[in-house]
């Protein structure tokens, strides 16, 4: 089973979605554990090509048709996943934040943490300062993830973390992401973590609701 | 032009045009017409000269005149993508020309995948999926790209708008004096840095 996950996350980082598709089905009927082939054959191949993407050897679509690969085999999974009674821990409510339509880094943010059994309340793009809190305190989320692709619109970053703090959600943690956000940033903002790719982003998440990864 | 997609480039790219200009020993004052330019310009070093930048996202800020102007189109229309006649130049903009860009990109890198190069051009149009205004500025009158942008909101189905161009940041940028409000001086032996509040840019110590 070994190879097969290993051509599995191959297929995932090459973005070939049907031979993953096809490889995630044969492992289930081998009958492999749905969350070992989501952890030992997805998250890694989505892990490659994000390498690649940092390092610049690759460009965004390449991002794009991995994690269409992935998303189709987590389609595959979750219901396999629901049935062996493997429950998300912890919820993140994420969103791109008012004002910032794109939402390509913020979705493959989602599906890292959904790799990582984090249950993920997706709020979309261009969402209003207010709705993350109350959407955090309706589904019991532990941590506020926010995105934004432009420097035009990372002050509306900052106005949505005094908007968290200023709830009744104000003790929830919050990490930010996006190309022009640093860490500095984050600090100056008062969010509690920054993270400058998706693969680390799980790893900031599990540390910030008290998780060791 | 391709540099600006990868900002790393870009900033390897300008440090070392710098470190050129440096060279010449009657250089004292190096200007930018850069902004922030997706973080291309943070790390940016002065050496022997100082350098000056206008207090820009990028050089739509330049073209419109102010960070102001070029904030306050995106407010009221989030999915803006501007176009200009530079920026048309490499005939890579979302328009009828980028597929054929894009085939030339990737059909080299995936010679015996003809479907993996479909799935990525595809996944390309995804990622302006979410624009929906083709915005013209130009400080030229260049009738050719403007007409090429009208083209390009057609073949996407988008509005199309042109922006006056206002030239007093980018004049006022090459005669100075360079107002602290508006301009960004790096002493020798800065860096350029982001400010995140609404000064955009600033000068770090090295």
């Amino acid at each position: 089973m070994k190879t097969i996950l290993a051509s599995l996350a191959v297929a995932v980082e090459t973005g070939k979605r049907n031979d993953a598709k096809n490889l995630t089905q044969s492992l289930v009927d081998k009958g492999m554990a749905p969350l070992d082939i989501v952890e030992q054959g997805l998250v890694p191949g989505m892990s490659a090509i994000g390498n690649k993407f940092k390092k610049n050897e690759v460009f965004v679509p390449e991002m794009l048709i991995a994690a269409r690969a992935m998303k189709e085999c987590m389609i595959l999974l979750e219901p396999l996943l629901a049935k062996a009674g493997i429950k998300p821990k912890h919820t993140v409510v994420i969103g791109t934040v008012q004002g910032d339509l794109h939402d390509i880094g913020k979705n493959l943010v989602s599906m890292m943490l959904k790799g990582a059994n984090f249950g993920v309340i997706d709020l979309g793009a261009n969402v209003d300062p207010s709705k993350f809190a109350a959407a955090a305190k309706e589904h019991g989320a532990s941590l506020i993830a926010l995105s934004a692709l432009l420097t035009t619109t990372m002050p509306a970053m900052k106005t949505t973390v005094d908007a968290i703090r200023a709830s009744d959600m104000a003790k929830l943690k919050i990490m930010i992401g996006g190309a022009p956000i640093s860490q500095e940033y984050a600090d100056q903002i008062g969010a509690d973590g920054y993270s400058a790719d998706a693969a680390s982003a799980v790893d900031l998440a599990l540390s910030l609701v008290g998780e060791t990864h | 032009m391709g540099l600006h997609d990868h900002p790393d480039k870009l900033r390897a790219a300008i440090q070392s045009a710098l470190d050129t200009l440096e060279e010449e020993r009657a250089t004292e004052t190096i200007l930018l017409a850069y902004g922030l330019c997706g973080n291309g310009l943070i790390g940016v070093r002065a050496g022997r000269c100082q350098l000056v930048l206008p207090r820009a996202h990028d050089c739509i800020s330049v073209f419109l005149g102010s960070p102001a102007s070029h904030e306050a189109v995106l407010k009221a229309d989030p999915g803006t993508y501007f176009y200009s006649p530079g920026w048309i130049r490499g005939r890579r903009v979302p328009g009828p020309d980028r597929e054929a860009y894009l085939r030339a990109c990737y059909a080299p890198r995936y010679p015996d995948d003809p479907e993996v190069v479909d799935d990525l051009i595809e996944a390309d149009r995804e990622i302006f999926a979410q624009h929906g205004c083709a915005a013209y500025v130009d400080l030229t009158n260049d009738s050719a790209a403007e007409s090429y942008c009208q083209d390009c909101a057609r073949h996407l189905g988008w509005k199309y708008r042109r922006l006056p161009g206002d030239p007093t940041l980018l004049r006022d940028l090459l005669t100075g004096p360079w107002d602290a409000a508006r301009f960004l001086v790096v002493p020798p032996g800065h860096a350029v840095a982001q400010s995140p509040g609404g000064a955009l840019l600033a000068a770090s110590a090295t």
